[in-house]
């Protein structure tokens, strides 16, 4: 049996004329299929809400303070864990440094002092070689190569300054 | 800024009281999507429950253009369409139940003609228990349409989907259920076809 338009009809609820309406009664006579294509649309638009039992709310209420402390104390236990866990590995790493600390502690502190020194000459010395270099190249860049350079960084930083304001007025799209 | 607005506002900011007023004016739909999408009041109120603590928890993520209610059915519909692929339900006693969540109506002896209220009813019940038959993310889409009026562009934005995918979706399940249908009355009542079947 052709269900057209009839099922089109029923399917996307369109509103029919008074005409249209008595072709459509004509064929549910006919067409089981479409009859009960209109009786599950009529029952389903008539169906009604169902509602919670009262004090739903006072049990919502409840229930997140239950959530809150079971989360507080998650986050308690976890910081906890996590601690521990970090001092443990910590005493792994350092363990056998430790120990051979306490057995010769002169050696380790001329060990230490020794890159302390180190560390502060390589530090002098780069300072030393930097400000050559800038007492050196301006003299070597034309005055153009300047202004170009210039010219880069306030762009660089007007497209910075743009970005962070476009995304403070329309915020950062999320979904659920 | 209406009071909706303000209660959102004010629930970003922290204060439990104003999200309990939202609680309060959404329970109804919330709940009767999840008991639509399980069929059965305990695990119901369990699902609303915990639609509304996820709302709670993912509040700083709601976005304002988009009303509320939808976005905590969406929430609800995602979280029941979970629940049922983990573990499929199938007991389904809808529409019969009065506001203490009972699952019985006695046909109501003033209506004009109690039989014919009853088998409407039953009707009706039978109906139900064919929504169960459908998979879970048509399941939310018929209820959004025929219980929620939603269109189907705030359907297709609750459920992640596309509009023509909702629309395929929402006449595949209106086809199934009007199968299924035809199916059932012919088991329900072979008496009356019988007798129809005769008279011509």
């Amino acid at each position: 049996m052709n269900h057209l338009p009839f099922e089109n009809w029923l399917l996307n609820d369109i509103s029919v004329t008074p005409e249209q309406q008595r072709e459509l009664e004509l064929h549910l006579r006919d067409c089981s299929y479409c009859s009960a294509l209109a009786e599950t649309g009529r029952m389903l638009k008539t169906a009604r809400i169902v509602t919670p039992v009262p004090g739903f709310t006072a049990r919502f209420q409840a229930r997140l303070a239950e959530r809150k402390i079971v989360d507080r104390r998650r986050r308690l236990w976890g910081s906890v864990l996590f601690t521990l866990g970090g001092l443990a590995l910590l005493m792994w790493i350092f363990a056998p440094y430790i120990v051979s600390f306490f057995a010769a502690p002169a050696t380790w502190i001329s060990v230490v002092v020794g890159w302390l020194v180190f560390l502060g000459t390589t530090l002098f010395a780069l300072f030393d070689a930097g400000r050559v270099i800038l007492s050196v190249i301006p003299n070597f860049l034309p005055p153009f190569a300047w202004m170009v350079l210039l010219s880069m960084l306030a762009g660089t930083g007007l497209l910075w300054s743009v970005s962070i304001w476009r995304f403070a007025q329309r915020g950062v799209p999320q979904g659920v | 800024m209406n009071d909706e607005s303000a209660w959102i506002f004010q629930a970003q900011q922290g204060s439990d009281e104003a999200f309990s007023q939202l609680v309060e004016t959404y329970q109804k739909p919330v709940y009767n999507l999840c008991y639509r999408m399980l069929g059965e009041p305990e695990a119901a109120e369990d699902a609303a429950q915990e639609t509304f603590l996820r709302a709670y928890q993912n509040l700083h993520r709601y976005d304002n253009a988009r009303p509320f209610g939808t976005w905590i059915l969406s929430i609800a519909a995602h979280y029941c369409i979970d629940r049922l692929r983990k573990r499929r339900f199938s007991v389904f006693s809808m529409d019969a139940e009065d506001d203490d969540g009972m699952a019985f109506e006695i046909p109501d002896p003033a209506s004009p003609d109690p039989e014919a209220e009853s088998a409407k009813q039953e009707d009706r019940d039978r109906l139900h228990l064919l929504l169960k038959d459908l998979d879970e993310t048509d399941r939310a889409a018929v209820i959004m349409r025929y219980w929620y009026d939603y269109s189907e562009v705030e359907i297709a934005q609750s459920l992640n989907l596309t509009v023509s995918a909702v629309k395929s979706r929402l006449h595949r399940s209106r086809r199934a259920l009007a199968e299924m249908w035809q199916v059932e009355k012919s088991r329900a009542y072979p008496e009356r076809r019988s007798r129809e079947s005769l008279a011509f």
